[in-house]
């Protein structure tokens, strides 16, 4: 690891969580205007942010800040990863790490919303962590490389070859980013059946940097999708945005669903597209 | 110096077992045992030592001709006692199919070695020969068993205090324990087919002596259940034995593996090789022969403890990783990997259904030497680096998890996983090392998980098999988290004191965690030092190339360029970084920040416990949570019939491709 790389790493952290916390005020505001409302200012998300921070700290056991951090510490070192150009497929399982504390964290307490939660956090990530992997492969089946440098030196765009993979990829980030319709882990609104599920039972700076972690998990997953058109990098980032507003339209349309039913959906159709992509690839020889 | 310490890891294990079965004192027999232990200890390492100063990476033992003729006969006049006494045992447990195997296991072997009938018998002359690959199975079973063979005096005499024996059995155990390790020694270091063999029935016998230890009628009916799945394999191993013979011209293991090169894979060669991986198959409880595995439950948890992480089914995986290279990149090669992949999805999926704990590190076992027996199958260099290292993670962890289990049941009297809620309030020392040890099995930078990714680069090249690791990597993180989730639900606790606990079963635990830690930490000397030396030797046509060095793990393409890899190091600073914080955050929350958790109503106590509330009505409601096991997807008795199906359909087809090629 050089100076270099060491610089990199700590400007991509810095920069990152502006960009995710800018990224998610102008989301609240596109969706208060589809929904006939004016919005909240384009940085509330900070100072929501901030306000959490000086809450005085309560807690329901000694042990919940710990998978917090576990959760903020490895998001960032999977964006570290993406940032360093490194192997994508253990990137995956770091992002996975991150997933799992946050889990272990809610089933922590004894409330049973956050356990309900953590137990339907579980079934997305069974749900979605095949798609995940899948695309890998799918990168590394039309690059011949596991390396994100191995991607862009790649001397096509990879949509042109993995265009179904992508557009499963699309679908898993609905569910990643707990957008409606697959938001029943953690529900949008804190008055239903399940309060507020996963992070029920966080408050103050745990629920500030639960926060945090979204913003960096934001950041890292729009770079994974302008993977799929670097070059030229511009037109990769406005897919990039393209593919957020979309997710944000689809969020404000769609009503939530059950999770039995996403999980069938998931491993029927967003497995099947991205299986379906990569049996053409193994055929071209 | 070098045969010494051969005796030593084959005849003091005899020797222990021997002055256990005789003086039937207990303090007697502690000594004993930690004694071994110690001398295990160091012949391991005397191993280990040996090997770095040898030049060319592996210890050859010549015999003279004379000797060489004198151990086989003996070891011919234990193999026919061992028969007897199987046939013996299906006799007198009246169950029919173990006799019959007993016999036709019997009937070739005598045949063949004793009356020659399939022509001369090719004993090499190098009867024993350690390489990497077995001294790092010889590090497995001379450092792991002892350590649980040493947990078993402190657990055996709870264990029998809660059976209310009048006359101990414990001389009995440890002399089985101490016989099996010493055969598994012996199976690891011979290069002689025949007298692994001899061993690989020891283990089998040993097995079923040890699974039906309690006596009750479930124990021997699982115990008799291991013995005839086991002597499936051993047909299939005597038949190889002779087609090996033949075709070869030799027993010599290191020839058989060699012999992938020499474009001889036709004939009987192939047949031989997939009959040895039938055998490596029922060892290593591949679907459709992991009932035994399961039954294996029964007995007193050391035992499970031992037959899961370092002997047993090790010696399957074993066999099939010794032997792959001779069917790197045949069809045979392809067909052991779909065994493998199957049984790695199938078994975790099941694992999800269930809530009994052991059953659940059961199947996460069989799960993983499918994988391990995948990636054997994949025959990469890669792919047999990724094998060879998950043998060893897996073997710690699930080593050290057996007994983590083992110790709470124990102490909460039961092994079902919804028991376990707020077992962290109970038992700290456990709790907190149980879950490094789920930890070491699913998540990065942990050596299990380092494997599987390996596994997953290295079967780009295989889409059905891809297709099973990927689907079963998913839901192995599902079973996994629900347990840890579990066991460390807690409200507030003041202060924790540490549970007591026999010196022996603390010991063991600190023990094996420390290994776990050092192995994942330490995953790129350990890499260099072993594994590489061997995968290099290792005659297969792939010459990609893994490389150990800096932070983490490279591969290489053959010119070298770099396409994958990982610094497992720098994400261990992360974990390091959590440990020191936990005390420092728990520390910090005052008692009276401390709020009782949401629920439907007003709590019923100011405690933190929050496990009653008062509902519309004024009723009091207490919270019950349980984990989702979604048995109508993944119940046990719905899958494990499809999964039989599908893998013994596989193995037929393996059987109809060897034959007609």
């Amino acid at each position: 690891m050089s100076i270099n790389n060491i610089l990199i790493a700590v400007i991509a952290i810095i920069v990152a969580p502006l960009l995710g916390g800018l990224l998610t005020g102008i989301d609240r505001r596109i969706t208060a205007r589809m929904q006939n409302r004016f919005g909240p200012p384009i940085l509330q998300p900070f100072y929501d942010f901030f306000k959490l921070l000086g809450k005085q700290g309560i807690a329901v056991n000694q042990t919940q800040m710990v998978y917090v951090l576990g959760h903020l510490f490895f998001a960032i070192g999977a964006f570290v990863m993406f940032i360093l150009q490194q192997d994508l497929l253990m990137l995956m399982f770091i992002l996975a790490f991150s997933g799992v504390s946050l889990i272990i964290g809610a089933m922590s307490v004894r409330s049973p919303y956050s356990k309900i939660g953590a137990q339907r956090e579980i079934m997305q990530m069974m749900a979605y962590e095949p798609v995940l992997l899948l695309m890998v492969v799918g990168v590394y089946k039309a690059t011949g490389s596991f390396m994100i440098s191995g991607i862009l030196e790649h001397h096509q765009p990879l949509i042109f070859s993995l265009p179904l993979v992508f557009l499963s990829f699309l679908y898993v980030l609905t569910i990643k980013l707990r957008k409606s319709p697959f938001d029943f882990a953690t529900s949008h609104h804190g008055h239903q059946e399940l309060i507020k599920g996963l992070t029920t039972e966080f408050s103050g700076t745990q629920l500030a940097l639960l926060e945090l972690t979204d913003w960096f998990d934001l950041v890292l997953f729009l770079g994974l999708i302008s993977l799929f058109f670097a070059r030229p990098w511009w037109v990769g980032i406005i897919i990039a945005l393209a593919s957020y507003f979309a997710e944000i339209v689809i969020d404000n349309i769609s009503a939530r669903v059950t999770w039995q039913w996403m999980v069938k959906i998931t491993w029927v159709v967003g497995i099947g597209a991205a299986l379906v992509n990569i049996v053409w690839m193994y055929l071209i020889p | 110096m070098d045969w010494y310490l051969l005796l030593a890891a084959i005849l003091l294990p005899a020797l222990s077992a021997a002055l256990c079965f005789i003086i039937k004192n207990q303090k007697v027999r502690i000594a004993v045992v930690s004694v071994s232990t110690l001398i295990l200890f160091a012949v391991a390492g005397g191993f280990i030592a040996l090997m770095i100063n040898s030049p060319e990476g592996n210890i050859v033992f010549h015999l003279d001709e004379g000797i060489l003729e004198v151990i086989s006969w003996i070891i011919k006049g234990f193999d026919l006692l061992l028969f007897s006494y199987i046939a013996y045992v299906g006799l007198k447990h009246k169950k029919a199919i173990v006799f019959v195997l007993s016999v036709l296991q019997f009937i070739p072997w005598a045949l063949f070695e004793v009356f020659g009938v399939f022509g001369k018998v090719f004993e090499p002359e190098k009867a024993f020969v350690i390489d990497n690959l077995a001294l790092i199975m010889i590090m497995l079973v001379s450092i792991i068993g002892p350590i649980i063979t040493f947990f078993a005096t402190g657990y055996m005499k709870e264990h029998e205090h809660h059976m209310k024996l009048k006359v101990s059995r414990q001389p009995r155990f440890f002399m089985i324990l101490f016989i099996f390790l010493g055969a598994m020694n012996a199976l690891v270091m011979t290069d002689n087919l025949s007298w692994m063999y001899f061993f690989w029935e020891i283990t089998t016998l040993c097995s079923f002596l040890l699974i039906s230890h309690d006596g009750t009628e479930i124990a021997i009916k699982n115990g008799l259940k291991a013995l005839w799945l086991n002597s499936v394999g051993g047909v299939a191993f005597i038949i190889a034995i002779i087609m090996v013979n033949s075709s070869l011209k030799t027993l010599s293991i290191q020839a058989i593996s060699a012999s992938g090169m020499q474009s001889v894979f036709t004939g009987m060669l192939p047949i031989a090789l997939g009959l040895l991986c039938i055998a490596g198959f029922t060892k290593s409880a591949q679907f459709p022969f992991q009932g035994w595995l399961l039954g294996a439950m029964v007995a007193p948890t050391p035992v499970s403890a031992l037959l899961h992480s370092s002997t047993m089914v090790k010696a399957g995986v074993y066999l099939v990783v010794r032997i792959s290279p001779a069917f790197s990149g045949t069809i045979l090669g392809q067909i052991v990997a779909i065994v493998g992949g199957v049984t790695f999805l199938g078994a975790s999926a099941i694992a999800i259904s269930q809530s009994n704990g052991k059953k659940v590190l059961a199947y996460s076992t069989i799960a993983n030497l499918g994988l391990i027996i995948c990636c054997a199958g994949i025959g990469t260099r890669i792919s047999l680096a990724a094998a060879m290292l998950l043998m060893i993670f897996h073997a710690v962890s699930k080593g050290l998890l057996f007994l983590c289990v083992g110790t709470i049941e124990q102490e909460i009297g039961s092994r079902d996983i919804e028991d376990m809620q707020g077992l962290f309030k109970i038992m700290p020392f456990t709790t907190v090392i149980t879950v490094i040890g789920m930890i070491s099995m699913l998540l990065p930078p942990f050596g299990v998980l380092i494997t599987k990714w390996l596994a997953i680069e290295a079967a780009v090249h295989q889409p059905l098999v891809l297709v099973c690791i990927i689907l079963g990597s998913a839901l192995t993180v599902v079973f996994w988290a629900k347990w840890i989730g579990i066991i460390l639900t807690m409200s507030y606790k003041p202060k924790f004191y540490l549970e007591k606990l026999t010196v022996s079963m603390k010991a063991s635990l600190v023990a094996l965690i420390t290994f776990v830690m050092a192995a994942s930490v330490g995953i790129v000397p350990l890499y260099n030092q072993f594994v590489k030396p061997q995968v290099r030797a290792f005659k297969i046509a792939d010459k990609q190339d893994l490389g150990g060095t800096g932070m983490g793990i490279w591969l290489h393409k053959v010119d070298t360029a770099v396409y994958g890899g990982f610094a497992s190091i720098l994400f261990f600073i992360i974990i390091l970084a959590l440990i020191v914080a936990i005390p420092i955050i728990a520390n910090r929350i005052k008692p009276s920040r401390l709020k009782p958790p949401y629920l439907c109503g007003a709590n019923t106590t100011d405690d933190e416990k929050g496990i009653e509330f008062i509902s519309p009505g004024d009723k009091v409601e207490s919270v019950v949570v349980r984990n989702y096991y979604m048995q109508s997807a993944f119940g046990e008795e719905k899958l494990t019939f499809w999964v039989n199906i599908v893998a013994g359909a596989i193995i037929i087809i393996m059987l109809g491709v060897v034959i007609g090629l």
